[in-house]
């Protein structure tokens, strides 16, 4: 299912015919021979768009959680390694951005800095580190206090040869997790601001379709939802339950390996 | 005790910061205010003058050093100034009161719905932990506690309300109607929060399914539950007094905390279904960049969950004494 979308997002311009951002047929047109998924208002073809916007969602997600992922692991190691003043820093800001209500902040800075792709992972990464970071951190807090790697530091194991040979090893499975985690929420978060219409206007995300499409007035007593709305909605649920299983599946064969 | 006091100087640390972004935004953006007053090309092009420039910066505190303009910030904070809309021409705090309550109703109801049933169906899987029930369960509650809210909405709404007309497509209550009797007001209120609380709920109860299934697993294998079962009990009574009760308790600060998320479940769904409450007042808001506006019921939504939160977390230390030092 993944690999289905993967494949369609790094071949979009291959396996379609028609361009996603200009018209190409007739408006609302329903699916058939030339354009399989039907055409929106504008008549650009369907299929195209969520070729596009697959590579646009993808883009978001990984970005953010190669971002977050590893600067989140990053603090979370140092600070549970170093502990003292720059741990208690650390963990109140972490505990703040806990603390905030996550989607009404995305959106106020969004809004300010203006919705471009780039602005749009920024914001979604500086709420997305924290988890991560604590993770790691508190993984790493318990491997210091095992007895091999207290062995290896008084055989004098400098810190980089520890942290390389002995915490990351152990901590790369954790990390790799949380990634695929944030990877869904990213994606989620992206369309549900480009759902408020916070979205970049240019790239055209599944978000971003659905949002045209329901502000269509009266699309619901219409048959155009049909395929408008249909599709990318089921392109989107598809991915997001996608990589839910597939983070689900990651913690329980790393939960069996822990016990 | 000391404990107590970190989380309080957390929390209002927190909030600063908040303010203090919402008070540093607008400032951090390149152009002035002058920009904007100055009109379009097309219009008559009028152009402030250095003295009404001067004058304008006096009357609204630009001239004075960032330091003060902080303070008197606060100080209108205080007083409740929460800025005046450009849209609406009115004063901020007026249009979010006014619009918040609707909020309020669709997530509390949510909230509520969504503890009962996770409640429900979390112990019911624990207790027959690995029958096909619970599998079905688990699955299920897994993709639910990911599909994004307003996905959900759109599906519920060209079910329910488009196709089948059992529910309104949009609003809260019918307009331009004279009602007869409060309770028929009441029905039409609820009759329209129906389908944003099913689905508000539908995407939350989730969460509070697996908290709750770990949590009660791990008490089933508790020794004083064994105890409880070798002195003869009744299954009934073991299940809700002695396994739910120690199951639920620890949960109580980590389902409140739940309360920030559903607050941005409830802003999409108030935009799927058109719902008057505060979600959907910001969207109007940023589609018009009222920035005033969008920072004012940001304001307001930061306020009260971290209000929420805090009680929660102060009440549990009061419900839980093993917490308690």
């Amino acid at each position: 299912m993944l690999l289905i979308l993967l494949f369609m997002a790094v071949f979009a311009p291959a396996i379609t015919i028609f361009p996603y951002n200009r018209s190409s047929g007739p408006a609302l047109s329903p699916p058939a021979a030339p354009h399989v998924l039907g055409t929106n208002d504008l008549g650009v073809d369907l299929w195209s768009m969520i070729c596009h916007g697959a590579r646009v969602s993808l883009t978001i997600g990984l970005g953010t959680a190669l971002l977050a992922g590893l600067g989140g692991s990053a603090i979370g190691i140092i600070s549970g390694y170093k502990g003292g003043f720059f741990d208690e820093v650390v963990m109140r800001i972490i505990d703040m951005t806990v603390a905030l209500p996550n989607l009404p902040v995305m959106i106020v800075l969004a809004a300010f800095f203006g919705p471009s792709l780039l602005n749009i992972i920024l914001v979604l990464v500086l709420f997305s580190w924290a988890a991560p970071a604590r993770m790691v951190r508190a993984a790493t807090l318990s491997l210091k206090q095992q007895p091999y790697i207290q062995a290896a530091a008084h055989y004098g194991a400098g810190t980089f040869y520890l942290l390389r040979k002995h915490f990351l090893p152990e901590l790369f499975p954790l990390i790799a997790v949380s990634m695929i985690r944030l990877t869904g929420r990213a994606i989620v978060a992206e369309a549900s601001l480009a759902f408020l219409g916070l979205g970049d206007p240019t790239t055209g995300s599944w978000g971003l379709i659905i949002n045209h499409a329901t502000s269509f007035s009266g699309i619901y007593f219409t048959p155009f939802w049909k395929w408008w709305l249909l599709y990318p909605w089921l392109f989107l649920t598809m991915l997001v339950t996608s990589l839910a299983f597939l983070t689900r599946e990651f913690e329980d064969a790393l939960g069996e390996k822990r016990i | 005790m000391r404990d107590f006091w970190k989380t309080v100087f957390g929390y209002v640390l927190t909030f600063f910061l908040i303010i203090t972004l919402n008070f540093a935004l607008p400032r951090m953006m390149p152009g002035n205010p002058f920009v904007h007053l100055s009109g379009e090309d097309e219009e008559v092009f009028e152009t402030a003058s250095s003295e009404q420039v001067a004058y304008y910066n006096a009357y609204y505190g630009l001239d004075q050093p960032i330091l003060t303009q902080y303070g008197d910030y606060l100080k209108g904070l205080l007083k409740g100034d929460l800025g005046f809309s450009y849209y609406y021409k009115t004063a901020v705090l007026d249009i979010v009161l006014r619009r918040i309550l609707w909020t309020f109703l669709l997530a509390f109801s949510a909230l509520i719905l969504s503890f009962i049933l996770g409640i429900i169906l979390g112990s019911y899987s624990a207790w027959h932990r690995d029958s096909w029930q619970d599998r079905a369960l688990y699955m299920l509650m897994t993709i639910t506690s990911e599909i994004p809210p307003f996905l959900v909405g759109i599906v519920l709404l060209i079910v329910f309300a488009a196709n089948l007309k059992l529910f309104p497509l949009s609003g809260s209550m019918k307009h331009f109607t004279t009602y007869t009797s409060m309770g028929e007001k009441v029905i039409n209120i609820l009759h329209h929060a129906i389908l944003p609380v099913i689905t508000l709920t539908f995407v939350r109860v989730g969460g509070v399914y697996l908290l709750v299934r770990n949590s009660l697993i791990g008490v089933l294998k508790q020794d004083y539950i064994r105890t409880a079962k070798a002195k003869g009990l009744r299954e009934k009574r073991i299940q809700y007094v002695h396994a739910l009760k120690n199951a639920l308790l620890p949960l109580f600060t980590r389902l409140a905390m739940q309360l920030g998320t559903m607050m941005g479940g409830t802003i999409l769904v108030e935009n799927v279904f058109a719902y008057p409450g505060v979600g959907l007042l910001m969207r109007s808001a940023v589609n018009v960049r009222d920035y005033p506006l969008i920072q004012g019921v940001f304001l307001v939504l930061a306020l009260t969950v971290m209000t929420a939160n805090f009680a929660a977390d102060h009440f549990y230390r009061k419900l839980d004494p093993r917490v308690r030092e």
